[in-house]
């Protein structure tokens, strides 16, 4: 237990008001990306941070900054070969339930049904039968899918598929949800909808919450802390405090929101030109 | 009198009948005109009428099951034994290093090969009766079930197994539960092009080692210059090759019940 505690006060310039050990520890983590042909590519450069328990935590940055790969690498998705991932100060070595992720594009089970897709985690996880159907309903519920319970996913719309992939993230209960830009690819009416949801689910059942987005006035809606990447190698620039009433149902035009999204996206948007400039 | 509505369903049947098999039905017409026109001699062309009457004869001795039974059950022993270890073979060789490096030669050489020229060498280890056209059979319509399920598995996006090993699956349970669904629609697609070919092999191999079964049937009556005989043979084989593709498709429709085409309009 001593060892991650040093790490974390160690770390305290990342996040100088620590006041109790970080839940996700993240330390000089690179991750070199080898592609099966062409050249290699150092997609993360000495990353370090720390999330606390039951935090909301947005990384934010240009595509290719390599904000997916640091989450995939918090998953145990990707092996870590420079550096340490310590969660709950044990170093992560593989995807476990404790991490739930959620991706982009859902990743649901296309042969099962909403309700089959929900308990196949709690099958895994060794529920008893009348317990794990109770559970998935009360998940179906949570997301507001009731009726579509034997739905298979080639007959839901996007919204409704990333509600399942976060119900069966949720369902299986998670201490941390590690998310991928999970409403990259819905539409934008959609995607205004499920942040709210998203919310209300959060402050119903608070986890510590990573969330990979380049949307700045998202990350800065759902996040406490938006972590501005740099683009390749990805490297964290700042962390910014961006707490605010999340209940307020005008804070879009909230004056002090409006000028965080604008601090935020001026840091990005260097970022952003300098990532097409590598790339043409 | 029938019951409400059934006009209008024989109806309705009747049209989709004529619509779907419009152009077979031209097809066989031309071939009855012309046949009975004196073109050709009834040699070189019998009348259709005749060849189906020579099928109902074949069908009142008896002979017609027995061949078709035969013909039938060696495409489809073969098709099974395609299925399973043409799908084992493709997931041992997307999970094993070894397997990859053994299996994929053979693949690349073997799969534009005419097999069916190893028949004699077939005949000359095997002899000349149903282990020997069951080899040759499965030696033919392997190949696509391996390349088909060996794509389907690369194709798997990784997030897919990731959200499994996410739940706590385990690397046993991956395999069954989540590689072989995910690949089954592609999977599918090899199965659906190796059981025609077994049927065309099983009747090729019949036809050129002779006994029972439709080919041998086509032979024997060429040999005695039964042209209609040879003919009957023609139209049994391609019905029953509709009949089995048909089924194949409908086997798809009910496994693939998920699958985002079981809300689309069939082709097949």
């Amino acid at each position: 237990m001593k060892a991650p505690l040093d790490r974390s006060r160690r770390l305290g310039r990342v996040h100088a008001t620590m006041s109790v050990p970080a839940q996700i520890v993240v330390d000089q983590v690179s991750h070199l990306y080898r592609p099966p042909r062409g050249r290699e590519v150092l997609a993360l450069d000495q990353v370090s941070l720390d999330v606390a328990n039951r935090e909301f935590v947005a990384l934010l940055g240009p595509s290719g900054c390599g904000k997916s790969t640091l989450l995939y690498l918090i998953g145990g998705f990707l092996p870590v070969e420079t550096g340490a991932i310590l969660v709950d100060g044990k170093p992560v070595a593989a995807p476990g339930p404790d991490r739930g992720i959620v991706f982009q594009h859902f990743a649901l089970f296309p042969w099962k049904t909403v309700r089959g897709n929900i308990l196949y985690g709690l099958e895994r996880q060794g529920m008893p039968k009348d317990e794990r159907e109770q559970r998935a309903l009360d998940f179906i519920e949570l997301v507001g899918l009731n009726g579509f319970e034997d739905s298979y996913p080639s007959q839901l719309s996007g919204g409704m598929k990333q509600r399942t992939a976060i119900a069966r993230t949720l369902a299986f209960d998670p201490k941390i949800l590690l998310m991928d830009e999970p409403f990259g690819a819905l539409d934008a009416q959609t995607r205004g909808l499920m942040q709210a949801e998203l919310l209300r689910i959060w402050q119903r059942t608070p986890k510590t919450v990573i969330f990979v987005t380049h949307d700045v006035q998202e990350a800065v809606y759902l996040a406490d802390r938006v972590a501005v990447m740099s683009a390749r190698p990805g490297r964290i620039k700042t962390i910014v405090d961006t707490k605010f009433d999340k209940n307020d149902p005008a804070i879009f035009k909230a004056k002090a929101f409006v000028e965080k999204v604008d601090e935020i996206w001026n840091l990005v948007k260097d970022e952003a030109i300098k990532a097409q400039g590598k790339r043409t | 009198m029938p019951p409400d509505g059934w006009p209008e369903k024989a109806a309705r049947f009747t049209y989709i009948v004529v619509t779907r098999f419009f152009s077979i039905a031209v097809l066989l017409a031309a071939w009855e005109i012309l046949a009975r026109s004196g073109t050709f001699t009834p040699f070189q062309l019998p009348a259709l009428s005749n060849v189906l009457l020579r099928i109902w004869q074949d069908a009142v001795t008896g002979d017609l099951a027995i061949n078709t039974a035969l013909t039938l059950y060696r495409a489809l022993v073969s098709f099974a034994i395609c299925a399973v270890g043409g799908v084992a073979i493709g997931m041992a060789m997307s999970r094993n290093r070894l397997a990859h490096w053994f299996f994929d030669p053979i693949i690349s050489v073997g799969f534009p090969m005419p097999k069916i020229a190893f028949l004699p060498v077939i005949i000359l280890w095997l002899g000349v009766y149903d282990v020997s056209k069951i080899s040759i059979i499965v030696i033919d319509a392997i190949f696509p079930v391996i390349a088909a399920t060996v794509i389907a598995i690369q194709g798997i996006e990784r997030e897919l197994l990731w959200s499994a090993r996410n739940m706590g699956a385990r690397e046993r349970e991956m395999l069954w539960q989540i590689v072989l669904p995910a690949a089954l629609p592609q999977i599918m697609t090899g199965l659906q092009v190796a059981l025609p070919l077994t049927l065309i092999v099983a009747v090729v191999a019949e036809m050129l080692m002779g006994g029972y079964g439709l080919g041998g049937a086509m032979m024997t009556a060429s040999r005695f210059a039964n042209s209609t005989g040879v003919f009957a043979g023609i139209v049994e084989i391609a019905v029953i090759g509709y009949c089995l593709v048909k089924a194949m498709a409908l086997l798809r429709r009910r496994l693939l019940i998920w699958h985002q085409e079981a809300n689309e309009p069939t082709t097949a």
